[in-house]
């Protein structure tokens, strides 16, 4: 009979992945954003070559099993002299494939602002960078909010793939706590409800930060 | 003093301006006239850089629209009223008038928020200052597009159909504004349908017919039946906005 009391012992190790996913969902949700932004704003860019650039990272970073890169960054590189520890592959991997998805989520934010908004602000003599900063990417972001939230809920759980280039992540860890308690069915029950919080917290976040950048559409 | 010189327009294979002069002086209120696709809208966008020039010049105080640093300062010099009203959608009412003059001109916040405080009131809206675009009506958002625009202490303001999306009252609201303004000496080029409003309150009238100026006249010969209204083109014009006599 399953016996999730069983799992009280082991609740130290559960906690200690939690906490490395945790801290490598954080980090990389940071890290892909930054990249999807820069890459996003070189996608909508006046300059071919850095359309043509960011046209090339998307596609090839969309369509690229995630696990195939970690194994390329993780036991690849060191042969060409480049050697990453496991928590830091994983922080540049995800930021760089998620980087992808979020450019994308944020070129739709901008591609689809009212033309008309930003032909005002070009009237009154607005600069690049101001009509970036101040008009195109606060309404850009708040528009993309929720999507973006689908894209880092859905990162925290490709962090479970770092279990396969020996991160002591949560799934590490369950893998583990499983091979020496024999007791799979409790163990990915404890797994489940440390993924669910992570995630059910971001969703939360996420809800609550898409109200606060959308009060001024309520009417 | 606004000096449009044989400037035409092209997009792609339609030629939409083809060859206008038009000179605007100070403290002028032109309006300009013509049906759908006269090209009126376009030159007006001509005359801030929202349009690039195929050919011709377009110069405002001695700055040549066509090069880009002169471009920046008749930006300055002119503010654009839209249809759309097109208001900053994320900003407040105060934050809406105010961002140009910190962000463009450097006028500090405190300035330029009392003088935004200041616009609202004169247009009605004193208690609007910190509400959204999206809690406004439609005559609301356009006083406050107008506010924008004043906002930078423009010499000249260029105003592109910006009654064509409001109801009757809302249009009355908004035009009453517009004629304190013209009263006040402020130099502006208004392309509209509102026939009486542009007898009312223009100077002269300009009417514009495929892409070329078919008259230009001061407002009173421009009605009269052996001015504007002995061309037939005029006349059908005005006819069928139901005003012309």
């Amino acid at each position: 009979m399953p016996d999730l009391s069983a799992m009280l012992e082991h609740l130290p190790a559960f906690w200690g992945g939690f906490l490395v996913t945790a801290e490598i969902s954080v980090l990389s949700i940071i890290g892909s954003f930054i990249v999807g932004l820069i890459v996003a704003l070189m996608r909508v860019s006046e300059a071919k070559a850095a359309r043509l650039f960011a046209l090339c990272y998307v596609d090839v970073f969309r369509n690229i099993p995630f696990l195939v890169l970690i194994f390329f960054a993780y036991y690849g590189l060191p042969e060409v002299g480049v050697y990453i520890d496991a928590f830091w592959t994983g922080c540049l991997a995800l930021s760089i494939a998620v980087g992808a998805y979020v450019t994308e989520t944020l070129r739709a934010g901008i591609v689809n602002i009212d033309k008309g908004i930003i032909e005002v602000a070009k009237s009154f003599g607005f600069g690049r960078i101001k009509l970036y900063t101040k008009i195109i990417l606060p309404i850009a972001i708040t528009s993309s909010i929720r999507p973006l939230g689908s894209v880092f809920i859905n990162l925290i759980l490709t962090t479970s793939i770092l279990s396969a280039i020996t991160l002591g992540e949560l799934t590490s860890a369950s893998k583990i706590i499983a091979s020496t308690t024999f007791r799979p069915f409790e163990v990915y029950v404890f797994l489940v409800i440390f993924y669910g919080a992570l995630t059910f917290a971001l969703s939360a976040l996420i809800a609550t930060w898409h109200k606060h950048l959308n009060r001024y559409n309520e009417v | 003093m606004i000096e449009i010189k044989d400037l035409h327009k092209n997009f792609d294979d339609l030629e939409v301006l083809k060859g206008v002069d038009l000179t605007i002086r100070p403290a002028e209120v032109i309006s300009i006239l013509g049906g759908s696709g006269s090209g009126k809208s376009t030159m007006l966008r001509c005359i801030n850089g929202l349009e690039e020039i195929s050919s011709g010049s377009v110069v405002v105080d001695g700055l040549d629209v066509t090069k880009k640093d002169e471009l920046k300062a008749v930006r300055k010099k002119c503010a654009t009223v839209f249809q759309q009203f097109d208001l900053y959608p994320h900003l407040k009412v105060i934050e809406n008038i105010t961002l140009a003059p910190v962000q463009v001109l450097g006028v500090s916040k405190t300035d330029a928020t009392n003088k935004a405080r200041a616009l609202l009131e004169s247009v009605g809206l004193g208690d609007k200052a910190d509400v959204y675009p999206a809690q406004l009506s439609g005559g609301q958002k356009q006083r406050v597009g107008i506010c924008r625009a004043l906002a930078v202490g423009p010499d000249y303001i260029l105003l592109d159909e910006v009654t064509s999306s409001l109801d009757p009252e809302m249009t009355a609201e908004v035009l009453e504004i517009l004629k304190n303004l013209a009263n006040d000496g402020m130099t502006m080029i208004s392309v509209t349908h509102e026939i009486e409003f542009a007898r009312e309150i223009s100077n002269r009238i300009v009417f514009l017919d495929q892409g070329k100026i078919l008259c230009d006249l001061p407002t009173a010969d421009f009605f009269s039946a052996d001015g504007g209204m002995a061309d037939p083109r005029i006349a059908k014009f005005l006819s069928k906005m139901g005003t012309g006599s």
